[in-house]
């Protein structure tokens, strides 16, 4: 750890630890202390406004006092109580007041059961409320961008959202206008929200459900679903992400088998040294990226085949070249590089040579970089495939007699004319017909593996998916396409 | 300018002079020994710290409401951290009841302004900043005017009197928010920001306007200072009480029949003053409860004012508190459960939204209580606004919700059986009217008949 | 910056008494300048505000629907502002309001069909001595009567 100052003091009777300059609660989160919150967020700033995280402070001599523990700073020998029966009075408090005016949705929210409001409310209070009065009533479904829905009822004006589009995404998209129970939740009047690339990172720091994705709206209550640890493919910072799906235990057996498969929503999984807890939203659209029409089945000369039999004419080409030139996929796997270095080891830099090729490049609309996550290459293991790779400069050596195309990219536009091609990858595409042979691949998502991103850090995902038969693993198809021994010379003329 | 001696109630700093059409101007501030004070602090060549001593020394507290000693707070600042130091002047007066701070800007002006400066001068500011509320036009005006007069005297701008002191003051006008009275929130509004309060810590006088050290004074408490230097601390101390020392601008209305600004010595007796000075009450009528100073000071009843003085320890003793000087005067047979609605209503559209206890606290006791006036409280209701009151003490950002808190809970300690009452029966234990004289008693009877069953022409139907 | 180009002369003028860096702080009191000129602030003169101090606009907005004396639209040509706090509630306030509503035939918050009057109630004006009162636009109108308020309703103009 670094050498910054420490401070000894007391949680609940404890001995705790906090660096100079520390609150309480951050301190008392490194403690393994949870003291309840809905303002406060580890990256944005303090604003100190919806009390729960008060807590008391014995004195020497005298009555404790009590307050906020979030711009609390912590004091030297400092004894800090968080579950005595006053704070938990204060709490419960609290929550009368936070639910005071909030619209019993849970049963249309879609919040519901990962909703910290809720979690709050069974934990820390649990009564009905003390108001018979009626609440007020505000704006519900309020298109707060193109991506966002608004429901200024629910919102309890934490400002974690107005404050991250201010100090993390720069956008300064959002606002709290009026004043006192009538203050709202607004978009800037010149609604640039939409243009804010992080947007829906308010989502899932929204403690209720008043910020909720327009288009994941009511797909899957929470529950049925279960995330899968991954890394977004969608540029070299290779954010780690949660993909979450269907539970196998509540798939529908009626409806279309898609909805079982299906990407429901992807959000960020905190790395501190890659994305912190933020994502983009192209991570959000990954559906449109991963979900794309697949190629499932294996071509020759655009006739499909069993697969068994395109990877033996793929082999025998492979072993009939001469001077192959394999593109190298840059959303290849570590593990994918790694078993097509040891499948072709003998040839390489000999007889077969193999470069990297970007698969996508970054499209019209799209941010190409900026500042904060997003970067201008848009592969997820452009540097785990030049670890063992150089670039493709574009170019194709002239006496390259085949071609490999391994991925997306290296479209026959550019590619001599007549020149053969075996291509490999995941996708459906009108390139994959005119190929010599194509092989259908898995994709991200039906395996397990890693990337290395820009920085040099490697990030792991797994597989939730079964692959269709059809379809190869890459690294089980590799050993079977460098076997196929080259053709013996006879003495006929080729 | 020497002290004056004793004139009515107890000696006076500010209301010795006949106000005229220019009583307030630069030549006749000066007439009456204006800007001494701080031509003694740049000619004498006296440090910025022994002005602070002398202010400390003095004793005074602010004038603002919160009544901590001005000096201490100045003491606070480290003139030598290298940063900007301001100094703003808190003319926001919006405490309902108060009065007094618009007295001063409209009619010594320069006094303000040279407390300013001699506050400037003492915390090494560079800039002074005097936040007036929007509504104030006259004071506004006058002050706007007499900064221009100070700057064509060589008064303000650079190396003052040859000093090599420079300081530029900005007129700054809020927008309509009583919230912005509040020191952080007031620094947020000169940002130019919504008034939006803040936690402590940092303390505003660490990091204030855009991160800097500021101290932010009441009008009355800077326009103290230029007394407390022309005459030093000890002359000061000679005036008020030992734990109250100097004066205390008092605004006094509701059912007296006396209103006005009135400067009174602290340690004066209380009743003398309400039946006295200022007249008693209304219609001979007898007095039934005070608010002290301003709404946000809890209510004493006629019989703890007995033997009660103005100063801040002996209203603290009787239950409340000196405030913001801003007293209300209620006579006997005003409906304490409407006069609650009035306030509670006041609070909740002052309330910033910002925090959770009073951003829905003040609704709700706003709620509760537009209910009680209309006839449909339920006995529960008196506990819930003790509950909501409990709530909001020490739990907010800032002291709006407390003080809604204490200022209903005290009508409820004192007067429970009137809310009993009304809810019991639906209607008020008294006729339901606020006034004692009411010089539109015609107009408001008129439409009353035109509009039968409704409540009052200032309530919208139920509260929003 | 069409709308508010002549008035960027004065803005700069105020700018030399603000230190360096306070460029923000001038929102509330160029806001206040344009409405003083036209009455209520437009989408457009926001649009120039930005551009000229280089402010979020969400700080604009947030200022123009936080503090009462802004307004978004016309208005009628006098706002007669009633305070109907505390101490003018003890002398007479009500009344005041309720002898407006019968005069002008309109409610607290409502405009005249002429645009001549626009009525609100507000809270504390600082002129609680001199209740029952009321603010017409800038000025303070004190010690009010029937008498004296029906006079000042026929001299505005």
């Amino acid at each position: 750890m670094s050498e910054r100052k420490t401070i000894d003091f007391f949680i609940n009777g404890e001995p705790a630890v906090a660096y100079d300059g520390e609150t309480v609660i951050q301190a008392a989160r490194r403690a393994g202390v949870d003291i309840p919150h809905f303002c406060w967020h580890p990256e944005l700033s303090v604003p100190g406004n919806c009390r729960i995280c008060m807590v008391e402070v014995e004195q020497e001599k005298g009555d404790p006092w009590f307050d906020i523990g979030c711009n609390m700073p912590v004091t030297a020998g400092m004894r800090v109580l968080t579950e005595s029966e006053t704070v938990k009075k204060l709490r419960r408090d609290t929550m009368q007041f936070i639910t005071l005016n909030h619209p019993v949705d849970c049963g249309i929210c879609s919040k519901s059961g990962e909703c910290t409001l809720q979690d709050y409310h069974y934990e820390h209070n649990g009564r009905p409320s003390l108001s018979i009065d009626r609440k007020n009533h505000a704006t519900k479904f309020y298109p707060l961008s193109d991506r966002i829905m608004l429901d200024n009822e629910r919102c309890i004006m934490c400002t974690r959202c107005v404050r991250f589009t201010h100090e993390v995404s720069q956008s300064k998209a959002l606002a709290a206008v009026h004043r006192g129970d009538q203050a709202l939740i607004r978009p800037a009047e010149d609604a640039n929200f939409n243009t804010d690339a992080y947007s829906d990172n308010v989502i899932d720091i929204c403690p209720v459900g008043a910020l909720l994705s327009r288009k994941d709206l009511s797909n899957a209550r929470v529950w049925y679903t279960e995330s899968t640890p991954s890394v977004c493919p969608g540029c070299a910072r290779g954010c780690t992400i949660d993909i979450w799906h269907r539970k196998a235990s509540w798939k529908f057996t009626a409806l279309d088998p898609q909805l079982n498969t299906r990407i429901e929503r992807v959000t960020p999984r905190e790395t501190p040294e890659v994305n912190g807890p933020w994502i983009c939203n192209k991570a959000r659209d990954l559906s449109a990226l991963l979900e794309r029409p697949r190629a499932m089945e294996a071509l020759v000369a655009g006739r499909p085949v069993p697969t068994p039999e395109a990877v033996v004419q793929a082999a025998a080409l492979l072993a009939g070249a001469q001077r192959p030139l394999v593109l190298v996929s840059s959303w290849a796997s570590n593990e994918e590089l790694a078993a097509f270095q040891s499948a072709f080891g003998e040839r390489l830099g000999r007889s077969l040579t193999a470069v990297v090729k970007a698969d996508h490049q970054p499209q019209p609309g799209e941010v190409e970089e900026d500042a904060i996550l997003i970067v201008a290459d848009k592969n997820p293991n452009t540097r785990g495939a030049m670890a063992l790779f150089p670039a493709w400069d574009g170019t194709i050596p002239p006496a390259t007699d085949l071609v490999v195309v391994w991925g997306e990219g290296g479209m026959a536009a550019a590619l001599p004319a007549g020149l053969p091609v075996i291509r490999m990858s995941g996708y459906a595409a009108s390139d994959n017909a005119e190929a010599a042979v194509f092989l259908p691949l898995s994709i991200q998502i039906e395996r397990d593996g890693s990337y290395t991103n820009i920085d040099g850090v490697v990030n792991s995902f797994r597989g939730y998916l079964t692959k269709a038969p059809a379809v190869l693993h890459a690294i089980d198809l590799f050993p079977s396409l460098a076997a196929a021994q080259p053709p013996v010379l006879t003495g006929r003329a080729s | 300018m020497t002290l004056p001696a004793q004139v009515g109630t107890g000696r006076k700093f500010f209301m010795n002079f006949p106000v005229t059409a220019d009583s307030h101007t630069l030549a006749a501030y000066r007439g009456r020994g204006g800007y001494q004070a701080l031509a003694k602090v740049l000619s004498t060549g006296m440090a910025p710290t022994d002005v602070t001593k002398e202010v400390t020394a003095s004793g005074i507290l602010g004038h603002g409401g919160a009544a901590f000693p001005a000096g201490r707070k100045w003491g606070v600042v480290k003139l030598d951290d290298g940063e900007p130091h301001y100094v703003c002047m808190n003319a926001d007066e919006g405490e309902p009841g108060t009065f007094k701070d618009r007295w001063l800007l409209e009619h010594v002006p320069h006094m303000c302004l040279e407390g300013l400066i001699l506050a400037s001068y003492a915390l090494k500011g560079r800039h002074a900043f005097i936040y007036i509320r929007g509504e104030f036009d006259l004071p506004w005006r006058r002050m706007r005017d007499a900064i221009e007069e100070a700057y064509a005297a060589g008064l303000l701008g650079e190396n003052i009197q040859g000093s090599g002191f420079s300081l530029d003051v900005v007129l700054y006008r809020g927008a309509g928010s009583y919230v912005c009275g509040e020191a952080s929130a007031m620094l947020a509004s000169l940002e130019g920001k919504k008034g939006w309060p803040r936690n402590r810590p940092p303390r505003l006088t660490v990091k204030g306007l855009y991160q800097r050290p500021t101290v932010v004074n009441n009008v009355e408490t800077l326009a103290n200072v230029p007394i407390i230097i022309a005459e030093g601390a000890e002359a000061f101390r000679k005036v008020g009480t030992a734990k109250s020392p100097g004066t205390q601008m008092i605004s006094i209305s509701g059912h007296i029949a006396r209103p006005g600004v009135y400067e009174v010595e602290y340690g004066y007796s209380w009743e003398r003053f309400l039946y006295e000075d200022c007249g008693g009450m209304q219609g001979g009528k007898a007095l039934k409860c005070v608010i002290p100073g301003g709404v946000s000071t809890k209510i004493l009843s006629a019989e703890e004012l007995k033997g009660v003085t103005l100063d801040h320890n002996s209203a603290l003793a009787a239950g409340s508190q000196v405030g913001s000087g801003g007293m209300i005067a209620i006579a006997e047979g005003t409906c304490m459960v409407r006069l609650a609605r009035v306030i509670q209503r006041f609070y909740h559209h002052e309330s910033c939204g910002q925090c959770t206890p009073c951003r829905e606290g003040m609704g709700w006791m706003e709620r509760v209580l537009d209910r009680i006036v209309r006839g449909q409280g339920r006995p529960e209701d008196i506990d819930r606004l003790y509950h909501i009151s409990t709530a909001n003490d020490g739990t907010t950002i800032c002291s709006l919700g407390d003080s809604a808190g204490y200022a209903v809970t005290a009508i409820l300690d004192h007067y429970r059986e009137e809310f009993e009452y009304y809810i019991a029966n639906g209607r008020s234990m008294h006729d339901g009217t606020l006034t004692v004289t009411d010089p539109f008693a015609e107009s408001l009877a008129r439409w009353h008949a035109a509009h039968p069953g409704a409540l009052s022409p200032t309530l919208a139907a139920g509260a929003h | 910056m069409s709308r508010i180009a002549h008035l960027i002369p004065e803005f700069e003028q105020w700018k030399t008494r603000y230190p360096a860096g306070f460029e923000g702080s001038l929102t509330i009191p160029c806001l206040q300048r344009i409405q003083q000129e036209r009455g209520y602030i437009t989408d457009a003169d926001i649009d120039d505000l930005v551009a000229y101090l280089g402010v979020p606009r969400t700080q604009v907005d947030e200022v123009l629907g936080f503090y009462t004396m802004f307004t978004r639209k016309p208005i009628g040509r006098h706002h007669l502002q009633v305070c109907h706090n505390v101490s003018c509630s003890l002398r007479g306030a009500e009344g005041l309001v309720a002898h407006l509503c019968l005069r002008l035939g309109i409610g607290p918050g409502e405009t005249t069909p002429d645009g001549r009057f626009t009525l609100s109630t507000v809270e504390c004006l600082a002129s609680c001595g001199t209740a029952p009162m009321m603010m017409v636009n800038e000025a303070f109108h004190e010690n009010l009567t029937p008498a004296s308020v029906d006079a000042l309703l026929e001299a505005l103009p």
